[in-house]
């Protein structure tokens, strides 16, 4: 796996996002880079918006391809507050614009860019592990 | 992010280019500020030079429709790129927006 902690996070979204944009195990192709990108770039946020609530702390992002190259996993990690960002409920995308509010539709993209999207919490990290098929 | 805006009579023209993200999308709220404490009803933006939009664009956009809208006003998005489209669609917010 390619990966690299990086640490303060605060105000290194960008940074984080690029880094694993410029990976070898990105596909070369616009529309998977359009998927992954807003996928990466939401998860990303979540975690350096909330898990430190913007305080100091660290994120390991990692990216591996299956051995037939044909499966991309991505893999955040960071020893932040325990949360299941999956545990949140889905925006109600019917609703009216008067009705609506911005809050999961992060993690709702990723849900929907992505094929699966797995958390667990295991030696005090938050492990959000994403899988697109190529 | 490049945003241009132009008035046409009583239409406002707003001219979208680049991406909006986690970096500028402060700066794109900033940019529009004037769409939505001004009075213009009638705003189109043409969206054919918008690469790409993360769930930080679709608040402002969400924003500038409820601004919009309360003062009985239209917005329509044209142009949209194909896949800056389905992200409205996924998220619902073609049904809340007016995209041709």
């Amino acid at each position: 796996m390619n990966k690299r902690k990086f640490n303060p996070i605060k105000d290194k979204s960008a940074e984080i996002i690029e880094y694993i944009m410029a990976s070898p195990d990105i596909p070369d192709d616009e529309g998977l880079q359009f998927k992954i990108r807003l996928s990466v770039e939401e998860a990303v946020e979540n975690v350096v918006r909330y898990a430190y609530q913007g305080g100091i702390g660290w994120l390991e992002a990692g990216t591996e391809l299956s051995d037939d190259g044909l499966e991309l996993t991505i893999v955040l990690r960071d020893a932040g507050t325990p949360f299941n960002p999956l545990e949140r409920e889905d925006p109600d995308v019917t609703a009216a614009a008067e009705d609506r509010d911005i809050g999961g539709l992060g993690i709702f993209l990723c849900k929907q860019m992505m094929d699966s999207i797995e958390y667990r919490y295991e030696e005090g990290c938050n492990i959000l592990t994403m899988k697109k098929r190529l | 992010m490049e945003v241009k805006i132009n008035t046409e009579g009583a239409k406002t023209l707003v001219e979208l280019n680049g991406r909006i993200d986690t970096t500028n999308a402060d700066q794109f709220q900033k940019d529009i500020t004037p769409l939505m404490q001004g009075d213009a009803m009638d705003i189109e933006m043409d969206c054919s030079g918008m690469d790409y939009t993360s769930s930080q664009g679709l608040r402002i956009f969400l924003m500038l429709q409820k601004s919009v809208g309360s003062r009985k006003g239209k917005l329509v998005l044209k142009n949209m790129k194909a896949q800056v489209r389905e992200v409205f669609d996924i998220t619902g917010f073609s049904n809340i927006i007016t995209i041709q």
